[in-house]
């Protein structure tokens, strides 16, 4: 329902738009804080993105861009519909841990039991998102508290049972035991060995974006996440449908924490998984990129390049890997306050102000 | 058990878990009686805890290390003003990214300024004081409870009658619970909404750098990644809860710091750490589900219905 | 008698649009002045920099013969202009005495003089007539006390002149007549009154001159005793409009809708619709009366689906639909025109395109199993906007950019399309320009001769009259009266909006 642009179009759009200065700015507030603790900014950068996409660096950036982009896709499938779904943490602890209880425990060979896995922790990750769906739709408590309260009880949750009834004794750290080989997410062949989710992963991106661009089910949860009384005016169910985004968001969180077990570290350890933050990030790039598919592959692989260029920058230019942490936070802070090069002049803006109340609807006879 | 369980060390606990809740949740109410969401309390949190090990530690007073907390909490605090009053910026999406914003450059600064990572500990950080009131202090039980405690302590009891007069008997105070209300009446009148707006946020800050200094130079000496553990939310809570007054505010802290202190007990009495870790967010959710309808403005605000 | 108030060649220019095209006003001090022109004629934007929201591109503002600038509401305030909007500028939880001195508060020792507050506000109620309690809290008050509150706040500012935009809009016949003596009452005691709006009874029945607006432009100046309404109506609108009474006998037939002892909850849990009980039938339009706040809204919500029923039950064209979904009524047979067009019948943040598909996003036509036809869709959309006159430069154009009576026009095209069994209209005329006022009155008659089944909601008594077959008016949640539109009159109606019955028959 949108037109398209030309190519001088977008390289136009690109050029002025937000985002672009809001990334410019970022950097350079970024760059500030390095050389005022007395480090070098431009050997920081330089480690960071040669740490991005040089050598392995390319595979740990497409590897990372994984659940960065999986977790996005789970808050944007929830934001389009105005749910602000903040549990996307929880979601991924306790459906992680259900997928690699089933990995772990589930005998059989790695097609069946692989798939199984993966089934079972969007399973728990859609159940642990049911909770604050219900809790909103059938006792209204937002869902922007419980799903984020949610996320501490999860971590706990899944901490008590990580350490005593399926805990690894024979490994001092609070873990699981390893999955065993048949039951690991094969790498593939290219790009020095990528997860085969990164499949799956694009998958989703395309299938969302299809289905948000020409479905009645798309169309309807757009409408719902512009107005939800408007919505509900016009016939969508908007209670069905917020439990409805709840359940496929929680149930892509699942899946993505299975995968970081049975694709990467292999054991589910207490805390690792909420440790950089993943979850956040991808409710970062999902704001960056104005929960549109497409947008968020490109910007999951942004932000997953200034993350494992960050562990390079520390690694090699001794400079802490949070500052990847702070640039995406500014990038989203500048965005959010629609700061563009094109400064809107005062008179422009005192117009606007002006303009609003004058088309403000008369809210005749109330207060 | 049951004497074991509530007595003094108890209460001497909870009180001492209140105080960061009821300073940022004090702050988040200011917010609120303005009409600005304010959600970032957990971020300007970390940054005035932070900035109050920093400073303590630079010039070994935990004195600085109350000034520069409050300097830490003002300036994160301006990011959401001017975002989200001069910008008119989602107060929300602000929120979140601020509070991401202030975990992350108290991380990356830890291992740079300070040269460790994870906690800092030294000898040098001065820690908060606890000075007993005379005469009050001597009172069994509430004196030590009460009356011998950190300044920032002190400054928290006092704070809630002092907001209760301003907000409700002072010009200022009733100015700013109408731009809360409806800024455009307010306009009309010549109250400027954004002038309140921006002293309310600036507020927020100074409490919240306060709460966190109480964090990390009151109830320990110490400053940890992500030190705030979830307090802001909570205290965010605690405004909701409290209806965004004085009282209730207090009440709702000090029940949340309750269960805190409670699951330290349990802790101590051999329950697992992760059971006790989540009592206060159980608790959370539980009050969430008994006073509900006072979260129908929440509700509205962040769920489709714009 | 000197001119208190002159506005001279007053410009506004906002993109696109030139909202004021050298207006000349005329005000003398001690007199009621009207100004009338339909909406979109300039006068919000006129009033707007009468209180400083924003200065004028051109010309001066003289008060009492002196030039000012006002660019704030304080300079308003001080120049001795006191405003009272059309939509009350009220903090709902704070008390009446609290809202008179917001921001002049008398103080004692730094804290606010609560006593002296409610006795100024007492005494200024008590001089000119205005009974209010000054202890109130405004968000329990009804809606013609909060009017008697924002005049008081004018009157505490030693406002000289006071302007008040569209004050009866919400006000019953009887409320009314109070207003105008207090106005009155007001002259007498010295102060100058302009009031804007589009009724030209109250214009006759009240004001001393009048200014015409239209299209931005003052096009004329009339002293009331030697003008009348058609003189009033060609100047407003440029040529001659028949407003008089429309409706023509009709033979109704089945029952579309029918409402029994329906009992819906308001906000705070207590019933504000008890018992409800009517039918409406096809081919014949029902009116509901009342003064706004009486339930109607949260009875049609119920009726629509947006709200449960208590008790009660809702039948749709045979069907029980008393806990059906909002689109299985839809699919049954019920189009809605809301009384919000911003917050429920459209969304700005969609296209044009986006808002005239809802609810009609699963018919076959558009869709195939689950999935958009993008031809069907433009073709679609591209009829409404042709056949309702909806200016827009096109369908994929945000809506954001349509102006209040096109944005009323997209909602009336949309519901309207689905030719319905039953349409239900709420305030479908407020806020839009009488040629378009017309149009719509003009669609709804035809829609209930083409065996339409139509409930009307309207605050206009003209449009209830003018357009209903039969009128029910709504007093505290209870349908009080049944009313042939032939033989009653604004009086009657107003007689049972307020309540009045009860009192006459308790008497």
């Amino acid at each position: 329902m949108s037109g398209r642009r030309s190519v001088g179009g977008y390289v136009r759009a690109v050029r002025t738009s937000p985002v672009t200065f809001s990334l410019v700015l970022a950097f350079a507030v970024g760059a500030t804080i390095v050389a005022v603790t007395g480090q070098d900014p431009f050997l920081a950068y330089r480690e960071m993105f040669a740490g991005a996409v040089d050598g392995s660096g390319l595979r740990n950036t497409l590897a990372r861009s994984i659940p960065i982009v999986g977790m996005a896709l789970a808050v944007s499938v929830a934001f389009r519909a105005g749910v602000i779904n903040l549990g996307g943490e929880g979601q991924m602890v306790v459906g992680g841990l259900a997928g690699t209880v089933v990995a772990i425990y589930t005998p059989g060979p790695g097609a069946v039991v692989i798939p199984l896995a993966m089934i079972a922790g969007a399973a728990a990750g859609a159940a642990w998102a049911l909770l604050p769906a219900y809790g909103q739709t059938r006792l209204r408590l937002p869902i922007l508290i419980t799903s984020l309260l949610l996320n501490y009880v999860g971590r706990a949750i899944t901490g008590y049972l990580v350490r005593f009834p399926l805990a690894d004794v024979s490994v001092t750290l609070a873990t699981t035991r390893q999955v065993p080989e048949t039951a690991r997410m094969p790498k593939m062949p290219v790009f020095g060995g990528v997860s085969l989710s990164i499949v799956l992963v694009v998958a989703v991106v395309a299938g969302l974006a299809i289905v948000y661009s020409r479905s009645v089910v798309g169309y309807e949860t757009r409408m719902a996440g512009y107005s939800g009384r408007f919505a509900r005016y016009g016939g969508v169910p908007v209670e069905r449908q917020t439990i409805g985004v709840m359940l496929v968001a929680g149930a892509i969180g699942g899946a993505i924490g299975t995968h970081l077990i049975i694709g990467e570290s292999l054991r589910f350890i207490d805390g690792e998984l909420v440790l950089s933050g993943l979850a956040w990030t991808g409710l970062l790039v999902s704001l960056l990129a104005a929960n549109r598919p497409v947008f968020i592959l490109l910007a999951g692989l942004l932000f997953s390049g200034l993350q494992i260029g960050g562990l390079a920058m520390q690694r090699n230019a001794d400079v802490s890997w949070r500052l990847a942490q702070v640039l995406q936070a500014l990038v989203i802070i500048a965005v959010a306050s629609r700061l563009t090069l094109r400064r809107l002049r005062r008179r422009e803006v005192e117009q606007a102000e002006v303009a609003e109340v004058i088309l403000e609807p008369a809210h005749v006879g109330e207060i | 058990m049951f004497e074991q369980l509530f007595d003094s060390a108890l209460a001497d606990s909870a009180i001492r878990a209140m105080i960061p809740i009821l300073l940022a949740a004090l702050g988040g109410m200011i917010c609120e009686r303005a009409g600005v969401f304010q959600i970032s309390l957990e971020g300007m949190m970390v940054a005035g805890a932070f900035a109050a090990v920093g400073g303590s530690y630079l010039v070994q007073s935990s004195t600085m290390g109350i000034v520069f907390a409050m300097a830490a909490g003002v300036a994160v605090s301006l990011i959401l003003a001017f975002g989200a009053v001069t910008r008119k910026g989602d107060p929300i999406v602000l929120g979140i990214a601020i509070n991401l914003f202030a975990f992350g450059i108290t991380g990356f600064l830890l291992p740079q300024i300070f040269g460790v990572r994870g906690v800092f500990q030294d000898a040098r950080i001065d820690g908060l004081a606890r000075l007993p009131i005379p005469l009050l202090s001597d009172i069994p039980v509430i004196g030590r409870v009460l009356f011998t405690n950190t300044i920032t302590a002190y400054l928290a009891f006092l704070l809630v009658p002092a907001l209760w007069v301003f907000l409700f008997r002072t010009p200022l105070g009733l100015r700013l619970r109408g731009v809360g209300e409806r800024p455009g009446a307010a306009q009309t009148l010549g109250v400027s909404p954004a002038r309140y707006k921006y002293a309310a946020v600036i507020a927020s800050g100074v409490l919240s750098g306060l709460a966190g200094a109480q964090l990390a130079l009151g109830n320990v000496v110490q400053f940890a990644e992500n030190m705030s553990s979830g307090r802001g939310w909570v205290a965010v809570v605690a405004v909701m809860l409290g209806r965004a007054h004085p009282t209730g505010v207090l009440g709702a802290s000090l029940l949340f710091a309750f269960a805190e202190a409670l699951g330290f007990r349990f802790q101590g009495n051999g329950l697992p750490v992760q059971i006790t870790d989540a009592l206060p967010f159980v608790m959370t959710l539980l009050a969430l589900v008994v006073a509900r309808k006072r979260f129908a403005r929440l509700l509205d605000l962040t769920t489709a219905s714009a | 008698m000197t001119n208190e108030l002159e506005l001279r060649g007053i410009t506004k220019r906002f993109p696109g649009v030139v909202a004021n095209d050298a207006v000349n006003l005329t005000v003398r001090t001690g007199e009621i002045h009207a100004i009338v022109g339909e909406n979109g004629a300039g006068k919000t934007t006129l009033m707007s920099m009468l209180y400083g929201l924003f200065p004028p591109d051109e010309g001066e503002i003289l008060i009492r013969g002196e030039r000012v600038r006002l660019t704030s509401a304080l300079d308003a305030i001080e120049a001795g202009l006191g405003m009272v909007h059309q939509a009350f500028k009220l903090f709902p939880t704070l008390t009446v005495a609290e809202n008179v001195v917001f921001r002049d508060e008398p103080t004692r020792r730094g804290f606010i003089d609560r006593g002296a507050s409610v006795a100024r506000v007492r005494e200024l109620a008590e001089r000119y007539g205005l009974a209010v309690d000054p202890a109130a809290v405004v968000e329990r008050l009804p809606v013609g006390v909060l009017q008697r509150v924002e005049i008081i706040k004018a009157l505490y500012r030693d406002a000289r002149v006071l302007i008040l935009d569209e004050p009866t809009a919400v006000l019953t016949p009887q409320e009314r007549d109070m207003l105008f003596d207090i106005i009155r009452r007001l002259r007498d005691s010295g102060r100058t009154i302009i009031f804007i709006t589009h009724k030209l009874g109250e214009v006759m029945a009240v004001s001393d001159r009048i200014t015409v607006l239209r299209n931005g432009r003052s096009v004329t100046e009339l002293v009331t005793s030697e003008t009348t309404p058609a003189e009033i109506t060609r100047h407003m609108v440029g040529r001659d409009v028949d407003l008089g009474k429309r409706a023509t006998a009709h033979a109704a037939g089945d029952v579309i809708l029918s409402v029994r002892d329906m009992v819906v909850l308001g906000e705070h849990g207590r019933p504000v619709v008890h018992a409800a009980t009517f039918d409406v039938r096809a081919g014949e339009i029902v009116g509901i009366a009342g003064v706004a706040g009486n339930g109607q809204s949260e009875m049609i919500e119920a009726i629509t689906g947006l709200r449960p029923v208590e008790r009660g039950e809702v039948h749709l064209g045979g069907a029980d639909v008393t806990r059906a979904e909002v689109a299985t009524r839809r699919s049954i047979g019920l189009a809605y025109i809301p009384e919000d067009r911003h917050g429920v019948g459209t969304t700005h943040h969609a296209t044009v395109s986006e808002n005239l598909l809802l609810g009609h996003h699963r018919e076959p036509a558009v869709t195939r199993r689950g999935w958009f036809q993008p031809e069907a869709v433009r073709q679609r959309s591209g009829g409404m906007v042709a056949r309702f006159g909806i200016k827009t430069p096109s369908v994929s154009a945000p809506v954001a950019t349509l102006s209040g009576g096109n944005l009323q026009k997209l909602v009336v095209a949309r519901e309207l399309d689905y030719a319905a069994p039953l349409l239900i209209a709420e305030q479908p005329t407020r806020g839009v320009d009488i040629g378009a006022i017309q149009f719509i009155h003009d669609h709804l008659l035809s829609y209930r001769d083409d065996g339409g089944a139509v409930l009307l909601v309207s605050a206009e008594l003209s449009e209830i009259l003018a357009l209903s077959t039969r009128i029910l008016v709504m007093f505290e949640g209870r349908i009080v009266a049944e009313l042939d539109p032939a033989t009653t009159d604004e009086p009657e109606i107003g007689h049972f909006m307020t309540g009045a019955h009860l009192d006459a028959a308790s008497a």
